[in-house]
């Protein structure tokens, strides 16, 4: 793929679907009409650092891609938060985490309603305007820093990424220049979306220390969390931030693809252990102390609870060990060669 | 800021409003003769109103949906092109927007 491929690839990450390819043709046409005029005024064939000079100066590809979006929505208050450019990303991520949170409200009130008990639809409002609420939040904070160091550095960008390289002010190379296979580079995209959605765990499992209807909703009037929770409690934390640290280090080195195969092995390993003490305990929520009368139904619900927590404990576990038999195997199938490419050099005129 | 000192973002700022309807106008202008983006890109370079592609492809976009210029993929030189044409509809917005242009001219020339 050579660097204009590159670039109109990151282009198109960021448009808009429905017209992609028509734009991406009438810009690739554009590109090869210029580097053609320069061609002929040279009298020679561009070199790659002349590509790369006519590739910079047309931009960063996500504000490029951001000014064909015609509906030009953006969040704001009083002030932009977060502009066109980031909006079609911050909505893919929030729309994620809402739909996994609901999965699992719904999951947990199903589980109630087959037990017997009496849900009001006013618990299942409740508790799911909370979740939007902090989700919501947590997001928006996180994608308005985002949008802060793009609007402040705008030309940060280079083309080792997929997404067209938000670089959140980290400047390592300065070379577009072609490595030997930069396809296989890790998307700054993807360690972004792993950083934030890390960071919403994080805070999410923090408040639920303290708060555990943001896991159990209104039935943790009756249920609580096991003690295995708190016991795992800080494992599960470390290994996050493990995740955190371990995208924040491919954000600035993409090219470190054996440092993450190695890492997510070690990682695999430690919440595979993690699942290993879960389902030993057996037992992952109770009937509170509070409950009162009627403990013998809410004993029933954490039962059912139990049950369905169980299930997906095992097929996690399953699904779990086939992937990190992959992930070795791959591992140990790659070709010898050292963490990660060879480093790229500054070109000789410093841009 | 000293007195008497521009502040360089402001005036680029303004300088930008100015020139963004004059822009249309002239990219208007210029497809009264059919051209595909590059050509038209320099045409508008050559007559001192240099746009860069990142305006130019959005600004025409923008301007077919709203039914004032009209493309078509052609191949020439062996290789696919859009070109882009005034629509019907285009021609009659142009000749106004002329009109109104040169009755601002003509007030401003006034006034300095």
């Amino acid at each position: 793929m050579d660097l204009m491929d590159r670039y109109l690839k990151a282009v198109g990450k960021a448009l808009p679907e429905a017209q992609r390819e028509d734009i991406i043709r009438e810009l690739s046409e554009d590109i090869r009409s210029e580097m053609e005029d320069q061609q002929s005024e040279l009298g020679r064939p561009l070199t790659e650092a002349e590509q790369q000079a006519l590739l910079k100066q047309r931009g960063n590809p996500l504000l490029l891609a951001a000014r064909y979006q015609q509906d030009d929505r953006r969040v704001a208050f009083g002030r932009q938060l977060i502009g066109p450019v980031l909006y079609p990303f911050y909505i893919k991520v929030l729309s994620f985490n809402l739909g996994l949170t609901f999965v699992v409200i719904g999951t947990i009130f199903l589980a109630l309603s087959l037990s017997g008990q009496h849900i009001r639809f006013n618990d299942i409002l409740s508790s799911c305007l909370l979740q939007l609420f902090i989700q919501l939040g947590v997001v928006t904070l996180i994608f308005s820093l985002v949008e802060k160091s793009l609007t402040k550095h705008p030309d940060r960008w280079d083309l080792s990424g997929t997404c067209g390289g938000i670089r959140l002010g980290v400047k390592i190379e300065k070379d577009i220049s072609t490595p030997p296979d930069r396809s296989k580079w890790i998307s700054r995209f993807e360690s972004v979306s792993i950083i934030i959605a890390c960071m919403v765990a994080l805070v999410w499992m923090t408040g639920v220390q303290s708060y555990p209807f943001l896991i159990l909703g209104p039935a943790a009037a009756f249920l609580k969390l096991a003690p295995i929770w708190y016991q795992v409690y800080f494992p599960i934390v470390f290994l996050t931030v493990l995740e955190i640290v371990r995208a924040i280090i491919n954000l600035v080195r993409p090219d470190w693809t054996l440092f993450r195969a190695v890492y997510a092995v070690f990682v695999h390993c430690g919440g595979l252990a993690i699942v290993y003490f879960l389902i030993r305990a057996g037992s992952w929520v109770i009937a509170a102390d509070s409950a009162g009368g009627g403990t013998s139904s809410y004993a029933n619900a954490a039962q059912i609870v139990n049950q369905w927590i169980y299930y997906g404990l095992l097929v996690t576990a399953i699904l779990s060990t086939m992937m990190l038999v992959v992930r070795v195997t791959r591992l140990i199938r790659r070709p010898r060669q050292g963490l990660g490419s060879p480093r790229i050099t500054e070109p000789a005129n410093g841009n | 800021m000293a007195p008497g000192t521009i502040n360089h973002d402001l005036f680029e700022n303004l300088r930008l409003e100015l020139r963004r309807g004059s822009l249309i106008l002239a990219v208007l202008a210029a497809l009264r003769k059919e051209q595909y983006g590059y050509t038209l890109r320099k045409t508008l370079e050559e007559q001192g109103m240099a746009i860069d592609e990142g305006t130019l492809y959005p600004l025409l976009r923008r301007l077919e949906s709203q039914g004032l210029l009209l493309s078509e993929w052609r191949e020439e030189e062996k290789r696919n092109k859009r070109f882009y044409r005034l629509s019907a509809d285009g021609k009659v917005t142009l000749k106004q927007l002329l009109a109104e242009w040169q009755s601002i001219n003509a007030s401003l020339n006034g006034m300095l």
